[in-house]
């Protein structure tokens, strides 16, 4: 299906047909219904879809990072490094979790941080240690790496103290902290200005780069996509309408829907000059990004 | 902070004012003699009557009197009880630290307890420990303290003799140190306990609603997202953050304890605030009730701007401000 | 902008809503039991003359005999029958429950609903009367107006509202304040409708939910004030009232426990009926009270 797929060895995540149904006031929402995703080691995959269409279940399914929502039934086969997460037991998972495995960074870094906490001592909570003072040394150099200036003072803050992208920055911190061989990151541009949108999604794709870990960006922005992503998966209604190379389906689409993404997207973004002639969907390439 | 405790000074004392200006107008409305609601049942001379007309200014308009009465309670005169036969400040000054040691006690024993019950049962929510806790709690609060105090003199102290079933012990004791203590421990363990077990429940109640709404929050999910064991994030996340709304709630009972702790003095003939202002409303001893409730009033007043003020000292979101 | 026909939509989705919400009562468990409880209760004050085996203040039988199978609940220091005591004593707990809870909903809701619909001085002023009488603690409030002004009934009612309508007050204001800001609102205003009608007929049936809740706590509140007052053996002694009992049975309580055991059983017993109740209201408004995925789950 696309290049990055087929030349390496085993995939470093496989689901296959995951069902995830909620149960909202009575009625069952089929918010992932019977999705099949592959992420290679190091590979750069973007997840798009309208709000609502079952991008964030998904992601939290997966990592069984379900949050407020009841659950009618939840399916499939999801396979990490070749172990079954759906089977995995709790320690193992902690375990995955704390060094190496998988981490995930959320839409709205306020929420997701605590506001009783310097987001320093969250930074070191996630390295695993207690004492602020001793990992210090180690906080700051992820905050840097997450593109937040060297400084103690910075790390001494509430997440109330500081801007949005700085927020989403610690966030990124706090992720990047395990180490993880993928990093999901759900929305990670959307509660942010348009200027620190861009300035994130670099860190976003240098880390990629330099840490040679895959990545799955959930957007429903097709320019993110096109900034970061070397496959998309296009997502309606729970369920994946269409896959394949980021090019190729920016000047290719073959599901309407897709098409339509695209189009709405291009007519948005960056009305400033394409060269004529050009693939007219593909708003930069990755290279040109960096 | 500096700008917050000035807010809340602003705020605080024109209330207090409002609290006893209500108080005084009240006493504007009682039915009958002026001066008889003033002594209680007492008779009096017209001698007597003229003198207290005069100094309590009785025959002025309202706006006089209730200056006067600012005046005085700025000297801290609370008016002088004719049943009682000294000055209401007295009385208030003599029976308020008991109160204070009930309420202190029994606050060591309910904030520990409502903090742990509330966050088991909140942290298993719908499991087989958290029924049991729920309904214990529910049924814990519907008890009335006083009934609760009954039924623990009847059987802790009557049936069982472990305890002396009221009072607070001899007025002039002999013990020194360790055996004061346990004497007063004694004497003190029942109301103690009648009073834990409701405000205990109430603030186990609190606890775990606060400790679910916790658990919904985006950073408990990070903190899963980072591999912390259950534990962990209970100690980490879910206690401290859970505690705040407590502070509030626990600040803002002991105030009203002070004050408030009416029914379960009663029961075990504790002598402080409550049952004195028991008396003084069966003595229809006006003057005392006035100078006790005005006493809670700003106690309950002060009280809550000192809990105001240390939860924004423990809240990073508010001390951050101003 | 909304055609003003679009405007009462939620206003009867949401009676139906509440309809169907006392209709779930029977399935939730707290609901059930606190429906149960407040049913007997009920029908027991409304038949007291028909299930009482005694008028209650006769004084017939020997004074202090234990439980028997003449005297359920044994008798008195007089002689009276406590089980018909106990009987009586609902239709005070009862009347007293319901007409402190009904008052305070009245003046609570007129008072939250001008305060939480009008901006400025209307907001300023009756939010801070509000919080003038919420300073005192309930019982004092009682204690002192009763002090100054008697107990009869209907002043003990008139003392109790007086001390709890403040929370309610606050409540209501709440939920105004929150709906006034929403899209129906500003349809039916758009539609111009007049003040009253928005505020009676659209906002209020939306807001009512959780206020039906404190309504439910605010009667188990004034019962529990009652019985207290009762108890201090300064409610109104022409009426038989369960926290009377306990205050004569002070004094008898050590040789006859049966004085005080089955009147305080009685308030225990109201109090988790109302509180019951409540909860179960509250587990079907607000479905984040039940189980869901997500918290401490790893
Ligand atoms: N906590 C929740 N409560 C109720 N419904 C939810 C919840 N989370 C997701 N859903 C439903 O599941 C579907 C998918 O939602 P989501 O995964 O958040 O979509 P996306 O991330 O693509 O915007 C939607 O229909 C949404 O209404
Ligand atoms: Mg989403």
């Amino acid at each position: 299906m696309s290049g990055g797929a087929a030349n390496a060895g085993a995939a470093l995540l496989e689901v296959r047909d995951l069902k995830v149904h909620l149960r909202v006031g009575g009625a069952i929402v089929r918010a992932v219904d019977g999705v099949d995703l592959t992420v290679m080691p190091g590979e750069s995959i973007g997840i798009v879809g309208e709000s609502g269409s079952g991008k964030s279940t998904l992601a939290r399914g997966i990592l069984k990072l379900m949050a407020n929502v009841e659950l009618a039934e939840l399916q499939g086969d999801v396979r990490f490094q070749g172990k079954d997460l759906t089977r995995i037991a709790d320690a193992e998972l902690r375990a995955l979790r704390r060094h190496g495995g998988f981490s995930m960074i959320f839409q709205d870094p306020l929420g997701y941080l605590n506001p009783t906490k310097r987001v320093g001592t969250q930074v070191a909570e996630a390295l695993g240690g207690k004492w602020f003072a001793a990992t210090r040394r180690r906080v700051e150099q992820l905050l840097e790496e997450a593109g937040l200036p060297a400084s103690a003072q910075l790390a001494r803050r509430f997440p109330h103290e500081l801007s949005g992208g700085q927020r989403q920055r610690v966030m990124i911190a706090i992720a990047l902290a395990s180490e993880p061989a993928l990093l999901f990151a759900d929305e990670p541009t959307t509660a942010l200005d348009a200027t620190v949108q861009l300035q994130v999604l670099k860190t976003l794709g240098r880390l990629h780069r330099d840490r040679n870990m895959a990545m799955v960006v959930i957007t429903h922005d097709l320019g993110v996509v096109a900034e970061l992503c070397d496959r998309v998966y296009v997502m309606r209604s729970g369920k994946v309408v269409e896959s394949g190379d980021t090019v190729e389906l920016f000047e290719n689409p073959r599901h309407p829907y897709a098409a339509q993404l695209i189009e709405l997207s291009t007519r948005h973004r960056r009305p400033g000059p394409s060269a004529p002639g050009a693939a007219p969907s593909v708003p930069a390439s990755p290279a040109e990004a960096r | 902070m500096l700008r917050f405790v000035l807010f809340r000074l602003l705020h605080a004392i024109p209330l207090l004012i409002a609290v006893i200006l209500v108080i005084l107008l009240m006493l504007q409305f009682i039915p009958g003699d002026p001066v008889q609601a003033m002594v209680g049942d007492f008779p009096v001379s017209p001698e007597f009557r003229a003198a207290i007309t005069q100094q309590y200014h009785l025959d002025d308009p309202f706006p006089v009197r209730v200056y006067s009465y600012f005046v005085n309670l700025l000297h801290g005169d609370f008016g002088y009880s004719y049943q009682f036969q000294r000055p209401v400040w007295d009385l208030i000054a003599e029976s308020a630290p008991r109160t204070i040691l009930l309420t202190l006690v029994g606050f060591l024993i309910a904030v520990p307890f409502g903090v742990l019950v509330g966050t088991v049962s909140g942290t298993t929510r719908s499991s087989r420990v958290d029924h049991f806790w729920t309904s214990t709690a529910l049924v814990a609060y519907a008890i009335p303290t006083f009934w609760l105090g009954q039924l623990l003199v009847l059987v802790l102290a009557v049936h069982l003799g472990w305890f002396p079933t009221q009072g607070m012990g001899p007025l002039v004791s002999r013990a020194h140190g360790l055996s004061w203590f346990l004497e007063r421990a004694h004497y003190i363990a029942l109301p103690a306990l009648a009073f834990a077990v409701h405000e205990g429940t109430r603030f186990a109640r609190i606890m775990r609603a606060s400790v679910a709404d916790t658990l919904g929050q985006g950073y408990i999910v990070t903190a899963r997202a980072k591999g912390l064991s259950r534990g962990a994030i209970i100690r980490g996340h879910v206690l401290r953050n859970s505690s705040l709304p407590l502070v509030t709630v626990a600040g803002y009972a002991f105030g009203a304890a002070l004050g408030g702790a009416v029914l379960l003095e009663t029961v075990f003939t504790w002598p402080g605030l409550g049952l004195l202002l028991v008396q003084a409303v069966r003595m229809r001893d006006n003057m005392t009730v006035v100078g006790i409730v005005i006493f809670a009033a700003i106690a309950v007043v002060v009280i809550n701007l000192l809990v105001d003020l240390l939860y924004a000292a423990l809240d990073p979101r508010i001390r951050g401000r101003g | 902008m909304e055609p003003p026909s679009t405007a009462p939509g939620p206003v009867r989705s949401a009676w139906r809503g509440f309809r169907a919400a006392l209709g779930h009562m029977a399935g939730t468990r707290h609901g059930a039991v606190g429906c149960a409880i407040l049913l007997v209760l009920a029908i027991v004050a409304i038949f007291a003359p028909l299930i009482a085996p005694y008028d209650p203040l006769q004084q017939a039988q020997a004074s202090l005999t234990p439980p028997s199978m003449r005297d359920l609940f044994g008798t008195d220091n007089t002689g009276r029958d406590i089980f018909s005591l106990v009987i009586y004593g609902t239709r005070t707990s009862l009347a007293i429950g319901l007409g402190a809870a009904f008052g305070a909903l009245v003046l609570s809701g007129l008072v939250g609903m001008l305060a939480g619909y009008f901006r400025g001085p209307v907001e300023a002023i009756l939010m801070r009367l509000a919080e003038l009488f919420q300073t005192l603690p309930v019982i004092v409030v009682v204690l002192f107006t009763v002090a100054l002004f008697g107990s009869s009934f209907w002043l003990l009612l008139a003392a109790i509202i007086l001390a709890i309508w403040p929370v309610e007050a606050r409540l209501v204001y709440g939920q105004y304040l929150r709906l006034r800001s929403m899209d129906f609102v500003a349809a039916a205003k758009v539609a111009d409708m007049s003040t009253i009608h928005i505020m009676l007929r659209e906002i209020l049936p939306n807001a009512i939910r959780p206020v039906i809740v404190q309504v439910a706590l605010d009667a188990s509140v004034a019962i529990l004030i009652e019985a207290g007052l009762g108890f201090l053996g300064l409610s109104d002694p022409n009426t038989v009232s369960w926290g009377q009992l306990l205050y004569v049975a002070q004094d008898y309580m050590t040789i006859a426990w049966w004085t005080s055991f089955f009147p305080g059983a009685a308030i225990c017993l109201a109090v988790v009926g109302l509180n019951l109740f409540a909860d179960g209201l509250n587990e079907i408004l607000d479905p984040r009270t039940r189980g869901r995925a997500g918290g401490l789950q790893s």
